[in-house]
């Protein structure tokens, strides 16, 4: 049985390990908002943020040229950062861009690798914690969305994601609707009837 | 403190606005009221009017305040100008309100998992939109509030409330007119998980077994206020789980 | 800070096909929406919510000497403040620029406009009523000039008015109504391209060049306020007026039904 759980409140009598817990001698503790599986002993988080790992895929904006670096705005407590001489092209100020995770560096600061500039469109940003539901069990919900709406779409794990072509609107409306409701079963299906109502 | 025209604050048990010594006053919670903050919550606690907002964590400016370690935080208590029956205030802090910034942010720095953001700071804003008595209390009750809707992670969400007394009374939750003519005054911020107070401060006069009847009114009440605060954070979800789950 | 979610080219592509990210056509508000009395410790108070934009008025009034060349007039200050707590790019602080230049227009259209008559604020020889009236940004969605003064306006509609008898001010009680002369709103336009929008939102507002706030009552403009470096003909002036006098009939509408 899942139920949701705030800050403070004790998810079990014995001390477990669980991410975002916090033991002591009267049992474990939530340290976030989340929805707890009791059987399972899962913590999924319902708000929060992203903790950068290796090989993530993020969506940012150049924000800065310092001429060897560029400083990448991720929306996020971490400022990305990208050498230029690992690249073979020229960055500006404003370009949205893909990139990926190399490290996380000491002082909030995430060495980024791999760009590629997402031209056109525009983004999206939303709550981290609710990516993994937006991607969906093997892709499902975001091929669903695509298919439907023939928008091109690029995830960060940031919580950021680009759209562009396509009824990017739909996209959009259909990406809030899996934030908003991604705590809940069935949502597969009610995007599908949201998408094909929308077509027809 | 102890004004001259002081009116009869208690009769036969009663304070003038009805509710018994250790009553707390109605609290109301809602959640996300800031579309821009990453978490925010207003509160109604008696005629108080009050909005907590966080932001960040982000990059912690000026570079020189930062802190390899953890995050920072940065708290503002404010009141607007309008917030009182009486005259119009003055905008902008003073000594009091930059003293509670401090003491409600030391209040966070004991909950919030800084550790996990080196060289962040979160930014803690209270604004006091109408003020009647108890305002650092319930500013603080919100802001857990909102720092829990933000996903930072915190190891407890701590309330707070204050006692006094008035005459021979102790009472709980003063309101403004109680508290002008009060003897005594302390609010405190409670750690539900640890019982441990993250907030005392204290003015008037109470001898050790008053504080000790205060004390127990404050942590008897917490079961309340600690219930309004989870439910205002819960019921968002639980109304969207209730929609699909029939 | 925050990210900006769309591209200079992503809105002005879309202006060039005449329509706008939230699917609003050019000349259109957002959504508004305004609680009066929402503050019962102020003598008035209204919050605006346009679009995402959220506004709280306030207005106190106490007592105060009149200013030396006007000895039979009372005070009126408006103040605006752009709280922290609006957005990730508003810092704490003195007031900035903006928040002078917010205050100073809801201002000048609610004196030009005879809103309150400084006169009806007299009270004896060296004793007048101050009037603040005070704008309180609670979130930053865009068009601030607009929000405000209607903020402050419906404010001053539906205020009471205090009472003052033997040296003392009565707040509370049986109070009579603030009295008003007249209705301002104001309509901001925002210039983007070549384009020129109503009511710009915050994505609007990063791009624009130009800015332009119009204040009328039903019968005249009563205050005009040019922002940024970008500019405007006065064929566009004229047209932009147009669109005003359009407008501001719903904002006024609005106005007068909280007072019923």
């Amino acid at each position: 049985m899942q139920k949701i759980v705030v800050p403070g409140e004790k998810l079990s009598d014995a001390q477990i390990r669980i991410e975002n817990t916090i033991s002591d001698s009267k049992g474990t503790f939530s340290c976030i908002m989340g929805s707890y599986d009791d059987e399972k002993k899962v913590l999924v988080p319902l708000e929060g943020l992203w903790n950068p790992k290796r090989d993530d895929q993020v969506v940012g904006v150049v924000e800065e040229d310092k001429g060897n670096m560029y400083i990448i705005n991720l929306n996020a407590p971490y400022k990305g950062l990208m050498l230029s001489k690992f690249l073979e092209f020229e960055l500006k100020a404003g370009d949205i861009i893909t990139a990926i995770v190399k490290e996380l560096e000491k002082g909030g600061t995430v060495m980024l690798l791999r760009p590629r500039v997402l031209e056109g469109g525009k983004i999206i940003s939303v709550k981290p914690s609710k990516i993994p539901r937006i991607i969906g069990k093997g892709n499902t919900m975001i091929k669903q969305i695509t298919d439907g709406t023939g928008s091109s779409i690029t995830i960060g794990l940031n919580g950021v994601i680009w759209l562009n072509g396509g009824n990017v609107d739909l996209a959009t409306s259909a990406i809030l609707k899996v934030e908003e409701e991604a705590h809940t079963s069935g949502l597969t299906e009610r995007i599908r009837d949201m998408l094909t109502e929308k077509v027809l | 403190m102890g004004g001259s025209n002081k009116p009869e604050l208690i009769k036969d048990g009663k304070r003038l606005d009805g509710r018994s010594p250790d009553q707390l006053r109605p609290i109301k919670i809602e959640v996300g009221v800031i579309k821009n903050a990453v978490g925010s919550a207003y509160i109604e606690w008696g005629n108080n009017k009050i909005i907590a907002g966080v932001y960040g964590p982000k990059e912690a400016l000026p570079k020189h305040i930062q802190d390899p370690e953890k995050a920072i935080i940065k708290c503002r208590y404010s009141m607007a100008p309008f917030s009182s029956l009486e005259e119009h205030g003055r905008t902008g802090p003073n000594r009091r309100s930059t003293e509670i910034s401090k003491v409600t942010k030391e209040v966070f720095e004991n909950v919030v998992q800084l550790e996990k953001f080196p060289g962040a700071e979160i930014d803690l804003y209270i604004e006091v939109l109408q003020g009647d008595g108890g305002t650092r209390a319930a500013g603080i009750t919100a802001a857990a509030v909102a720092l829990a809707a933000s996903g930072i992670p915190m190891t407890d969400m701590p309330y707070s409330v204050s006692a006094g007394k008035v005459g021979d009374a102790v009472i709980l939750d003063l309101n403004k007119i109680e508290d002008n003519f009060s003897d005594a005054d302390m609010p405190v911020a409670i750690s539900p998980r640890t019982g441990e107070m993250l907030l005392l401060q204290m003015d008037g006069n109470l001898t050790k077994q008053e504080i000790n009847t205060a004390m127990q009114m404050i942590l008897k009440s917490g079961a309340e206020i600690s219930r309004i605060q989870k439910e205002a954070l819960k019921s968002q979800y639980e109304k969207i789980l209730e929609k699909y789950n029939k | 800070m925050q990210i900006r979610t769309v591209t200079e080219d992503y809105i002005k592509d879309l202006l060039d096909k005449g329509i706008r990210e939230d699917g609003r056509e050019l000349t259109s508000y957002r959504n508004i929406s305004i609680r009066k009395g929402v503050i019962p410790s102020a003598e008035g108070s209204a919050e605006v919510m346009l679009g995402n934009t959220k506004v709280l008025a306030g207005v106190k009034l106490g007592i105060g000497e009149p200013m030396p060349d006007k000895p039979e007039e009372g005070n009126l200050m408006t103040n605006a403040e752009l709280l922290p707590i609006a957005s990730e790019s508003y810092e704490t602080g003195p007031p900035s620029p903006e928040s002078i230049e917010l205050a100073r227009v809801v201002d000048r259209g609610i004196r030009a406009a005879n809103v309150v008559d400084p006169k009806s604020l007299f009270i004896e020889k060296d004793k007048v009523w101050s009037l603040f009236v005070d704008v309180y940004i609670l979130n930053y969605d865009g068009n601030l000039f607009d929000a405000g003064t209607l903020a402050a306006v419906s404010a001053l509609a539906t205020a009471r008015m205090p009472k003052y008898e033997n040296e003392a001010v009565i707040r509370e009680g049986n109070l009579g109504k603030l009295r008003t002369e007249n209705i301002v709103t104001s309509c901001t336009f925002a210039k983007i391209g070549k384009k020129l929008i109503l009511d710009p939102d915050s994505n609007e507002e990063e791009f624009m060049n130009g800015r332009i706030t119009i204040a009328n009552d039903e019968n005249s403009i009563r205050a005009m306020q040019k922002g940024l470096s970008g500019s405007f003909s006065p064929k566009e002036l004229e047209s932009l007026m147009d669109v005003t006098f359009d407008k501001s009939k719903e904002l006024r509408r609005q106005i007068i039904q909280l007072g019923e």
